[in-house]
């Protein structure tokens, strides 16, 4: 661990990392477009310039050189010394900053990314109140890019973050610089719009408004917005996501930093795929079965019925279907629960969805197969209750032979998950109760009918397919009607007071390992972006 | 005695681009003579010819060499043949008249540095000379010059012609290396410096033509011939540029170190000025170096250099050294453009500023905006409508531009800095006179028109008046 002194401070730092890593990760802020760790170095937007000790050409002396060096590009070494903190350096981040703005719109009112724009902060900060130039801005177009992304060239710092991001981590480098001098401008080629399965991302990176995601755009205005730390239900990838929203809703999922996961990045599957929460199709009452007709039940009676109706069956015959959609917390309770009734029920592995093969990027993020975030933490912890237990198809088939009288089926999938054989062969079991998103094609086979909330709308945790277990929080509160699972399950389960999946870990951990091993990605530096 | 011309002996000789000619007047015999020594031994009698580089910098081609790493699998050597510096033509004329001197310096360096693939990265507009080249270098692979096992000597080189696309960034050494690899011609961060990493992240060594050219003739005529030639720590021959409105204007070949004087009225050189007129200011190295005072200024009578005080500097010595003192940022390529004295400075300035604004590549800010905004600036002083302001804004400027001061990856803004810094401070006087002969509301009239906004802020004199100061107005006192 090397010791370097910026500023007159001595900080330690990691080895290898750049001196504007090692000042953003010890608190320092600097100014910086260019930089991001997780893309190549180009020292372009020469914001981040620092003075540097230097021995003397001559005398060996060390001493302040005259230059100017940039921090992004300059590697940390044993007891170098820097300063930030000088008359040249915050003369230089002046005149870039003015420099910036020359042919900036200053369009901030209508600009999605006022609020949380570097243009914005930096100039507050180390820029200036006025532009000392009178002559006519050069008008950039806005372009259309992508299927998810807007270009405004106008609004462009041209740091080239992300141009760098399609060629390394996307790799399909769909951007490129074109034109040369102030003319620079950011573009696709023609014909060849940004289309990768990554793209969300450069949004993320763009520090200023000139990268647009369609789908916020002119949504909100983030200093409206609140954000929750959760983890994407996409793949079963686990990546780690910000959810931002309001009382109206959510409103969009940024990616959150993960350096064992997704490091900064997450698929647009994850960032764009969540619009099923919002669906008007969603099942919101809880009900049951009156002969043709449906009855709605409240929340309060439910549990008493579903005892009832489990300790009538058969406990042979008995069965809860845990779907890979499910917190382990929820999981676990519905496991319980199930034994309480019928101790000697079977556990079935819900069914998991695969669509088409993992796809790996060249810098090694993944996209899952696996469209599900928890098939390790349910697997984990069926195994932990022993007896009985199956695969999904399985199950499907012994439903079928008439193997089963009574069973609790949790789906909470969002796409459509049943298909017509299946409800065939889970219909003839007598006592089904069905926890879902969506209706389904068991809808009229069933005797209880429980809407399940989305992720957005529960905590918990999901186990990864590597196996780390991270937890995840409630952004919003649940459709009217539903009610989050994890409550519902605690009340099944006959546990006492409030659901808190923080507590609900902590008071199994001693039981099952996974729930202690809780893995939360650090923080990213405060001025880091 | 009168000079002999080495770089320029085959110029005017009827066929001087076939080998027949070349050899006829003693070509390829340096590269045989190399072949008689150890590579090593061709890079230390270089390094103690002090062949400095001919591109702009000067910098000492055989130091250059010696950072090539011991251990290198492969070494690429560039011959930088993007001749793209304003009024500048000399390596033009070496390939067009005598491409077989150009190749035979590049057997030679090859050889020194163990290079085994040579890229001539040429200018994109050189369509006629690429032929020539072309041409030139068919024969000398027929003749058994490039290829394997040359001259039995067991060295092998192969060499190649690629053209760029007429981008002046593209003569930096690392915009080249880029540029042939295909991508967008910009330049690299440094370090690692090409001779660690250059071309397809191989060790290079980036030539210019004439430093090349001059191989030869050290390794035939010999080390004493050569350190015979030129000023103290500037040694060998150089190709002089000449254009503007003067008698002869062309390229010259002389020792180091003569003066701009000479290269204007020498009878060898320019030959005085077009129609007696007399001489405003001269770019002495390129454009990029930054401007001399002609004639029209008086002559100092102590005969001191003083870039600070309005005299006459045409005396300046045109070696590596000397233009470092009138303020000047160097000998760049020794290509010297007139201006006249009933040119308007403000129409220079323009076109000054106008090149580099449209030649940035636009990777760092300062130099893409800044060079930009000057553009801006200059372009309505010259149209009437300047400020005595706008004179100390270009002047503060230029000080927030350029690789000396770190403030950016390569050296094109420390190229725009020094020919417009030398513009506004040592035409200072000029300017002033023009914006005072200005209708006393084009000022106002222009800036409401081309933006509305920036002319109801009332702030703008205020701030201006609050950056007037520093150096630049003491300068302003000074003319």
């Amino acid at each position: 661990m090397p010791k370097i002194i910026i500023d007159g401070k001595e900080v330690e730092c990691r080895a290898g990392i750049s001196v504007l890593q090692a000042a953003l990760d010890a608190g320092w802020n600097i100014p910086h477009y260019c930089y991001h760790p997780g893309l190549k170095v180009v020292a372009s937007c020469r914001l981040c310039l620092m003075e540097m000790k230097m021995p003397h050409p001559q005398t060996r002396e060390p001493g302040w050189a005259p230059k100017l060096f940039p921090a992004c590009q300059t590697p940390v070494r044993k007891g170098m010394e820097v300063r930030f903190d000088s008359d040249k350096v915050r003369e230089n981040q002046k005149h870039v900053m003015e420099y910036y703005l020359l042919d900036h719109p200053l369009d901030c009112p209508v600009c999605d990314k006022a609020g949380e724009c570097h243009l914005q902060d930096y100039s507050e900060q180390f820029g200036n109140a006025t532009s000392r130039m009178v002559e006519d801005k050069h008008k950039n177009p806005k372009k259309d890019i992508g299927s998810h992304t807007l270009m405004y060239s106008d609004r462009c710092v041209l740091c080239t973050r992300c141009i760098r991001f399609c060629d390394e981590i996307a790799g399909t480098g769909e951007l490129r610089k074109v034109n040369r001098g102030s003319r620079n401008e950011i573009d696709i080629f023609p014909g060849e719009p940004l289309e990768n399965e990554l793209q969300g991302n450069v949004v993320d990176l763009c520090p200023v408004g000139s990268l647009i995601s369609k789908d916020f755009q002119y949504k909100q205005r983030v200093w409206m917005l609140n954000t929750a730390r959760s983890v994407s239900p996409a793949d079963s990838r686990g990546s780690t996501i910000w959810i931002d929203y309001n009382k109206q809703g959510v409103h969009r999922i940024r990616s959150r930093y993960n350096p064992q996961v997704n490091e900064w990045w997450i698929s647009d599957e994850a960032r764009f795929g969540w619009k099923y929460i919002n669906s008007d199709k969603r099942l919101n009452t809880a009900r049951i079965r009156r002969g043709v007709s449906w009855e709605a039940v409240g929340w309060e009676e439910l549990p008493g019925i579903l005892r009832d109706r489990f300790a009538s069956a058969d406990e042979n015959a008995t069965a809860a279907v845990l779907s890979p959609m499910m917190s382990c917390e929820e999981a676990w309770l519905l496991a319980k629960f199930i034994r309480q009734v019928a101790p000697r029920a079977t556990l079935v592995r819900g069914y998991v969805p695969i669509e088409g093969e993992d796809k790996t990027f060249p810098k090694g993020f993944v996209i899952k197969a696996e469209k599900c975030p928890n098939r390790g933490g349910v697997e984990q912890i069926i195994a932990h209750f022993g007896g009985n237990s199956m695969d999904f198809d399985e199950f499907v088939k012994a439903a079928g032979a008439g193997r089963f009288k009574a069973a609790y089926v949790v789906g909470g999938y969002p796409k459509e998950w049943i298909t017509e054989a299946h409800a065939r062969a889970i219909s003839k079991i007598e006592i089904l109760v069905a926890h879902d998103l969506f209706p389904s094609l068991l809808d009229q086979h069933v005797a209880v009918q429980i809407p399940t909330a989305s992720f957005a709308e529960r905590e918990g945790s999901f186990v990864n397919c590597d196996g780390l277990l991270q937890p995840f929080e409630r952004a919003i509160s649940p459709l009217e009607g539903v009610k989050a699972d994890g409550q519902f399950f605690h009340e099944l389960a006959g546990e006492p007071g409030l659901f808190r999946a923080e507590k609900f870990r902590v008071s199994v951990a001693g039981e099952l390992e996974m729930f202690a091993k809780v893995h939360v990605p650090p923080d990213e530096p405060k001025y880091a972006h | 005695m009168p000079y002999e011309r080495v770089l320029m002996q085959n110029v005017g000789v009827p066929n001087s681009t076939s080998l027949q000619v070349y050899k006829a007047a003693g070509g390829y015999q340096g590269l045989v003579k190399a072949f008689g020594m150890k590579p090593g031994e061709v890079v230390d009698l270089v390094r103690q010819s002090n062949l400095r580089g001919r591109g702009g910098a000067g910098f000492p081609a055989g130091v250059k060499w010696g950072f090539l790493p011991i251990d290198r699998e492969i070494t690429y050597l560039c011959v930088n043949a993007d001749e793209s510096e304003p009024p500048t033509f000399c390596n033009r004329i070496t390939i067009e008249h005598d491409p077989h001197m150009l190749l035979e310096g590049i057997l030679i360096a090859g050889y020194a540095t163990g290079s085994t693939v040579a890229y001539i990265y040429m200018r994109g507009e050189f369509m006629e000379q690429f032929h020539v080249l072309q041409k030139a270098l068919d024969e000398a692979y027929q003749a058994g010059y490039f290829g394997k096992n040359i001259l039995g000597s067991g060295y092998d080189l192969e060499c190649y012609i690629h053209r760029g696309a007429g981008a002046y960034v593209c003569g930096e050494e690392t915009g080249l290396i880029e540029s042939l690899e295909g991508k967008r011609g910009q330049p690299r961060i440094k370090p690692p410096f090409p001779a660690i990493e250059g071309a397809f992240h191989k060790p290079t060594v980036v030539n210019n033509v004439e430093t090349l050219a001059c191989l030869p003739h050290i390794l035939t005529r010999g080390l004493d011939w050569w350190l015979s030639l030129g000023t103290e720590a500037s040694k060998g021959p150089k190709m002089y540029c000449i254009s503007g409105p003067v008698n002869r204007p062309g390229c010259y070949e002389a020792p180091l170190g003569i003066t701009v004087r000479e290269l204007i009225y020498g009878d060898d050189f320019g030959g005085g000025m077009r129609d007696g007129k007399k001489v405003k200011g001269v770019f002495p190295g390129g454009l990029s170096v930054g401007v001399l005072r002609g004639d029209i200024f008086p002559k100092p009578p102590d005969g001191q250099v003083d870039p600070a005080k309005g005299y006459d500097e045409l005396d300046c010595i045109l070696d590596f050294d000397d233009p470092r003192h009138y303020g000047l940022l160097g000998l760049g390529t020794a290509a010297a453009v007139v201006i006249p004295e009933d040119v308007d400075i403000r129409d220079v300035l323009l076109n000054v500023t106008r090149f580099y604004s449209h030649e940035s590549c636009g990777q760092c800010t300062q130099c893409r905006e800044g060079t930009n905004w000057i553009y801006r600036i200059a372009r309505r002083i010259q149209s009437g409508a300047g400020r005595s302001y706008d004179l100390d804004l270009i002047a503060e400027l230029t000080e927030n531009m350029g690789m000396m001061p770190g403030l950016s990856i390569c050296g094109l803004p420390d190229g725009a800095v020094y020919p417009i810094r030398t513009l506004v401070q040592k035409f200072r006087a000029e300017f002033e006179r023009h914006i005072a002969a200005q209708t006393p509301d084009a000022v106002a009239k222009t800036i409401k028109a081309i933006n509305p906004a920036a002319y109801e802020l009332p702030i703008q004199e205020g701030r201006a008046l609050a950056h007037v100061g520093g150096s630049m107005q003491e300068i302003g006192d000074r003319l």
